[in-house]
């Protein structure tokens, strides 16, 4: 955009048509999906990194929540997508109670992982909360152990959930079928493993 | 009795009722005690996981969610449970879908194919809240209902993130400093202790627990830290994934950095049926990782 638009001030424009100060990389649409998925004015975001200093996971990796505001509004979809420490939020929500401009960069977070989701950017153990929750209706499904500890305090071996009901597991199947959820999880997961 | 019982839809979530039992029993039995009847929502599933589940779609957490709820509006009950990450997707997205009319008619397309639909006709509690709020029980209720007081005991509180927070999109108020909880820990006899950094996460959230365990315990073990410091001789909590991470990952902290602590992890509601006179055994607090032998100990 800057290439096109013309300031009437040579200084100025000879500054904007040096790629140091941009970069091609930059996609405003993902600023607007981000936006749209989060439900917060990511755009709102003046860098002050209240964020990242409420944040349990900075102090113990490169994961900063601030970096990944900026290249939000930067429109910085590759660099934002590819980062592995996308997944290091444990979506505390301390930023967001923090946040003086009033957004919600936890939101910002999922909005992105949503994002990535759809460029098959995601790592193995949510692809198998999914599966689990396909075929079981439980994200943590019972198992023996636990069955006994349940019956000797006179509950059911099995929870009244879709353990005891399975006959509500497909309705749950077809929702996840309905956005092809479980496919796509599948699809990637046998990917991974050539 | 029964006339004066307030019923709910009791949803159960995932850890509490298959790894973590104690929590659903006591639940079930010590509401009773405050004129709180917990109904079974039959066929409800994963409320599904926040953090794991909505990072990968949104939308299909919106929709799985709802169906949860449609369980309950089709009983005409408010869902009450025991899990801030069940109340994170269970009372946001009845929040969400009752305020947002675009999001309630796409999650309403979806729910159509499986002849539901929702309605926003009922809410949805923490029991926590129903325990501290005077309407429906209240703190003094709590008290009375104690037989068997946990005097000499320091207990530590964790308030979990996504019952309080965000707190702009709650009703709880300060997220810095609440007291309110520890409050509730009084009513039963115990001293109820503050430690540094009380309202850091526990690191289990947002599939961080199975992404990178080692990191997702070394927020744990910041927090168990801070709990050492001040002598705590059990923690408790609303939320059964925070108790798997402190508990089980108390085991995983030992093996992964070679420090132990053996300090007992309680949810409220165990502690509450031990403090209405429920034995260990009928509580399953043997399956607890951590032994909490030392912790009934104590109790004068």
């Amino acid at each position: 955009m800057a290439k096109v638009k013309e300031y009437g001030n040579a200084e100025l424009e000879e500054k904007l048509r040096d790629t140091s100060y941009y970069t091609d990389d930059s996609n405003p649409q993902f600023l607007e999906d981000v936006k749209k998925i989060s439900r917060t004015a990511a755009n709102m975001c003046f860098q002050c990194g209240t964020c990242t200093g409420s944040c349990p996971s900075a102090p113990r990796s490169s994961y900063r929540i601030r970096l990944f505001m900026r290249k939000g509004v930067l429109g910085l979809e590759k660099e934002a997508l590819n980062d592995p420490d996308l997944w290091l939020c444990t979506t505390c929500y301390s930023c967001t109670d923090r946040c003086p401009r009033d957004l919600a960069p936890t939101d910002v977070i999922m909005a992105m992982r949503n994002l990535a989701f759809k460029f098959d950017i995601v790592p193995r153990n949510f692809l198998k909360t999914v599966q689990l929750i396909y075929n079981s209706g439980h994200g943590v499904p019972n198992n023996d152990v636990n069955r006994a500890a349940r019956v000797k305090l006179g509950l059911p071996a099995d929870p009244p959930t879709t353990h005891s009901y399975p006959e509500f597991i497909p309705g749950i199947q077809k929702i996840m079928d309905f956005y092809k959820m479980k496919e796509n999880a599948d699809r990637i997961l046998s990917e991974g493993e050539h | 009795m029964a006339g004066n019982m307030r019923q709910y839809a009791f949803f159960l979530g995932c850890i509490a009722p298959n790894r973590y039992p104690g929590c659903e029993a006591a639940a079930i039995k010590t509401s009773a005690k405050l004129g709180i009847e917990l109904l079974p929502l039959k066929g409800a599933g994963c409320c599904p996981a926040p953090g794991a589940f909505g990072a990968i779609d949104l939308k299909v957490w919106y929709a799985l969610a709802a169906r949860n709820i449609v369980l309950a509006e089709e009983m005409k009950m408010d869902i009450t449970l025991i899990c801030n990450g069940c109340y994170k997707s269970i009372w946001e997205v009845n929040h969400i879908l009752k305020h947002n009319d675009e999001l309630r008619d796409g999650v309403n397309e979806v729910l159509a194919e499986v002849d539901m639909e929702f309605k926003g006709s009922i809410d949805v509690w923490h029991l926590i809240e129903l325990y501290y709020d005077k309407k429906v029980c209240g703190v003094e209720k709590v008290r009375d209902s104690v037989v068997r007081p946990l005097t000499g005991t320091k207990i530590a509180a964790h308030y979990g993130c996504h019952l309080l927070k965000p707190k702009k999109e709650r009703h709880f108020g300060d997220t810095d400093n609440p007291m309110w909880f520890e409050e509730l820990i009084e009513a039963l006899g115990a001293e109820s202790v503050q430690y540094r950094n009380k309202m850091q996460c526990c690191g289990a959230g947002g599939g961080v627990r199975g992404y990178d365990l080692t990191h997702s315990l070394d927020i744990t073990n910041e927090k168990l830290i801070n709990l050492e410091e001040v002598g705590a001789d059990a923690l408790t909590e609303v939320c059964p994934f925070c108790q798997l991470q402190y508990d089980r990952g108390q085991v995983e902290i030992e093996e992964k950095f070679g420090k132990k602590y053996g300090l007992p992890v309680l949810h409220y509601n165990e502690l509450l049926g031990l403090a209405q006179g429920m034995t260990p055994q009928e509580l399953a607090l043997d399956l607890h990782a951590i032994d909490c032998t030392p912790f009934l100990e104590k109790i004068r």
